[in-house]
């Protein structure tokens, strides 16, 4: 089972420093695992814990919200405010009875590229570690 | 003359009284239907009068009513004859559309709860599990939806009478019948400001209000402190009179009409709303239950994960 199994990711990255990040990593021809799904949103800060929550229980193994470093937000504090929502995510993640290291917020800036490719391969490999989530069966995935 | 097939599974009867509850429609409403089985009202065996047949059996209906969500193999089973024999099922009651009490649990394994049940509870004397004449319990507690379509959903705990009275007339009429969709803060009169004006507390406390005043000059009792489902739960218990049953009495919300529907998260309505005005939900003790409290089916409440 843990042979076959390939973490599905629902990553939000912000359109001004970590999608750039992504796409560093991607011209740059970097090899990192094709497990995440990338999903393009103008700033962390708008990632509500409702579509955080939603992937997670229409089966997702995990989920990446990427943003700007504090201090280099395109919208001044957007990443700040994802910091702030990540407290209510994580009792979030512990009611949902699904372990807290499936959910990460990490900073990434345009020109992170190795930087991307790196977090994501570690975050791919702490999901293989965990195992799929147990919103898979239930959620058809 | 329409026939009815009426059948409990993990309930407490209340659903039931609710139909007497009706009053006097009642009378007329009993005048367009024949109930052709009912454990409640009538002797109408599963397995034949004198148990001669192998097979439970439910006599055909074009309406069929289950109140209760499915706890045992035997629930199961029923739900499918039910489903198969009736025209239209209506699942009544809370636990029927989301699970209810009964679904609280769902955050334990049957195992473990057996375990507790038949041996780890001080006032129990130690003893096996009951295997012999007793249905097999499910592996977890279901909404009817999840095992059998459902045409009609009547929730609350109890749920209206003023609502079954509707859809059955609707339903013996030919009409359609449709739930509100909106929430019960939607109904609530009560002044809201949209900033909490004391921490949590307890719910033994009393809320601010003056006797004998309208109910709209009372301030939100989520802003007074007091954890209120009503963000996340289906408006509708009010009946004609539009005020939520809670509210009416002073009270918070219970949640007992279920989540807003059938894919909502009350637990994610709830921490938004806790958080917009101000609350902390740290502070509240065992939030998966509190905030499911209604709705542990459907797959919102589950074991916690063991750590390796």
């Amino acid at each position: 089972m843990s042979d076959s199994f390939e973490p599905l990711i629902v990553a939000f990255c912000c359109n001004w420093c970590s999608y750039a990040g992504a796409d560093l990593a991607g011209v740059s021809r970097l090899q990192y695992p094709p497990n995440a799904r990338i999903v393009r949103v103008m700033c962390s800060g708008m990632v509500h814990p409702n579509l955080v929550m939603d992937a997670f229980t229409r089966g997702a193994d995990g989920v990446l919200v990427c943003g700007c470093h504090i201090g280099d937000c395109h919208y001044l504090d957007g990443n700040c405010k994802a910091q702030r929502r990540c407290d209510a995510l994580t009792l979030m993640l512990q009611d949902f009875a699904l372990e807290e290291e499936r959910f990460r917020l990490a900073w990434v800036s345009a020109s992170e590229g190795p930087q991307f490719a790196q977090l994501m391969t570690e975050f791919t490999e702490q999901i293989r570690q965990l195992g799929p989530s147990p919103y898979r069966t239930t959620a058809g995935v | 003359m329409a026939r009815l097939a009426e059948e409990w599974f993990a309930i407490c009867a209340g659903c039931e009284i609710t139909i007497l509850d009706i009053g006097e429609p009642l009378i007329d409403l009993l005048k367009q239907v024949t109930i052709v089985h009912m454990p409640v009202l009538m002797d109408h065996k599963l397995y034949g009068q004198t148990g001669e047949n192998a097979e439970m059996e439910i006599p055909e209906a074009e309406i069929g009513i289950i109140t209760g969500g499915i706890r045992t193999e035997e629930h199961r089973k029923l739900a499918h004859e039910m489903r198969k024999k009736c025209k239209t099922l209506i699942a009544m009651g809370t636990c029927a559309c989301s699970g209810g009490i009964p679904a609280l649990a769902n955050l334990y394994t049957t195992a473990d709860l057996q375990e507790k049940v038949f041996r780890g509870s001080v006032s129990t004397d130690s003893g096996g599990t009951p295997d012999v004449e007793v249905p097999v319990l499910t592996e977890k507690v279901l909404a009817i939806s999840e095992e059998v379509p459902v045409d009609i959903q009547l929730p609350g705990c109890p749920t209206t009478p003023e609502t079954v009275a509707a859809a059955l007339t609707a339903l013996l009429n030919g009409e359609p019948f449709s739930l509100p969709t909106k929430s019960v803060c939607d109904e609530c009169p009560c002044t809201r400001e949209k900033k909490a004006v004391s921490t949590l507390k307890r719910r033994l406390e009393a809320p601010e209000f003056t006797p004998g005043r309208p109910l709209s000059e009372m301030r939100c009792l989520m802003e007074q402190g007091f954890l209120c489902l009503g963000p996340a739960t289906r408006a509708g218990c009010g009946g004609s009179q539009g005020t939520p049953r809670c509210i009416r009495a002073y009270t918070t919300c219970e949640g007992c009409f279920g989540p807003l529907s059938e894919k909502a998260n009350p637990m994610v309505d709830m921490m938004g709303a806790l958080s917009s005005i101000g609350l902390d939900p740290k502070q509240i003790p065992d939030r998966a239950a509190t905030f499911n409290r209604f709705a542990g089916a459907g797959g919102r409440l589950r074991p916690l994960p063991v750590r390796k």
